[in-house]
């Protein structure tokens, strides 16, 4: 389980984080919902250590984030992050000296379930391409989890439809995901749990299935109750 | 195997649970004759990645049709359609009185007195018949 409990992150004077708690769990898919500039993704950052926070804590397993965690849980940003004239190939090799745990039978399903072509540049490719080497670089690693930083974000419907296929597939199963996203409908069907980030703080966190059960919403449907209420 | 996994995609609404839906879908097929009693039902992995539905959904809905007897696993067997004559009948009468709970919902609510339904529903029989 991924704990973050109370955080508080600043800008300069700016509060983006202010008290922010909540859990992702192993083997379900949390969704960090919210409007652009929330800090969403500052939050991943924060859970990677990429960036220092003021206060509060993290927790991956019940224990503090160190340098062996980064084993355990991987972060799948939006951008780049090889260098951009290595070929798919070579961040594969990169990887695979950088993560004892590189998995390149996974890697190698994931290159012809997403048809990549191993030899291609990764500068060359379009930005629906990037975003899949990006994801199989990421899921290519045995880790418990893993972030995933807006992976559908300006990408055409059938790369969007692929990439959320993997989300039903072994690739994710028994894992702990935790995505961020605006486009919501594209995964609605696939979420376990929301948490809503809105000012700074926790709005709401919830089980898609109970609310669908119980008040016969969509997620879409407490979105909208919350940011327009 | 193909034609089968064409079959699966089932469009889902955002209101109702997910796995309620996924069982609502097996009941109909069984309904259909498309399932019948003893045939095996694809293990829940396949059926995620089938229906592109997380494979919780997928377990949720196999445990509410173990519950409803409407699906029998044993250890280590892939999941099959009961045995159970007595099951499969109420499914097929619970979609039937679903089916017309919900037409006689709609055509009551603009006032369709009984006896024209019941010749409007004759005639449609007749044609639908007909077109066969």
């Amino acid at each position: 389980m991924i704990e973050v409990k109370e955080i508080i992150k600043r800008f300069g004077r700016k509060t983006v984080l202010d008290g922010v708690s909540f859990t992702a769990e192993k083997g379900q898919i949390t969704c960090l919902i919210g409007v652009n500039g929330m800090g969403k993704t500052t939050i991943m950052n924060a859970i990677m250590r990429l960036t220092p926070i003021q206060d509060g804590e993290i927790l991956v397993d019940g224990k503090e984030v160190t340098k062996d965690t980064f084993e355990k849980i991987v972060f799948i940003p939006d951008a780049t992050i090889m260098l951009p004239n290595f070929t798919i190939d070579q961040a594969m090799d990169f990887m695979n000296d950088f993560y004892q745990n590189w998995n390149q039978k996974r890697a190698d399903e994931m290159l012809s379930f997403f048809k990549l072509n191993r030899a291609d540049k990764i500068s060359s490719l379009s930005k629906g391409n990037t975003a899949k080497v990006n994801l199989m670089l990421g899921l290519a690693v045995d880790a418990d989890y893993i972030l995933m930083d807006e992976p559908f974000s300006g990408i055409d419907i059938f790369s969007r439809e692929q990439i959320a296929e993997v989300f039903t597939s072994h690739l994710i199963e028994d894992r702990g995901v935790l995505i961020t996203t605006h486009e919501i409908s594209d995964i609605e069907h696939l979420i376990d749990k929301v948490v809503l980030l809105n000012d700074g703080q926790i709005q709401k966190e919830f089980m898609t299935e109970e609310v669908r059960e119980n008040e016969g919403k969509s997620v879409i449907d407490v979105l909208r109750e919350v940011y327009f209420q | 195997m193909g034609c089968e996994q064409e079959n699966m995609a089932i469009q889902f609404n955002n209101r109702d649970p997910v796995y309620v839906q996924v069982v609502h879908y097996f009941k109909m097929r069984i309904a259909r004759g498309f399932l019948q009693s003893g045939d095996v039902i694809p293990s829940r992995r396949e059926l995620a990645n089938q229906m592109k539905i997380n494979p919780n959904t997928a377990q949720r809905a196999y445990k509410e049709m173990e519950e409803e007897g409407l699906i029998k696993t044993e250890k280590n067997q892939p999941s099959q359609v009961t045995h159970d004559q007595a099951v499969l009948a109420k499914v097929r009468n619970e979609l039937i009185d679903e089916a017309v709970t919900q037409f006689v919902d709609s055509i009551k609510s603009i006032n369709v007195p009984l006896e024209d339904a019941k010749k409007l529903i004759e005639k449609r029989y007749g044609e639908e018949e007909g077109e066969r």
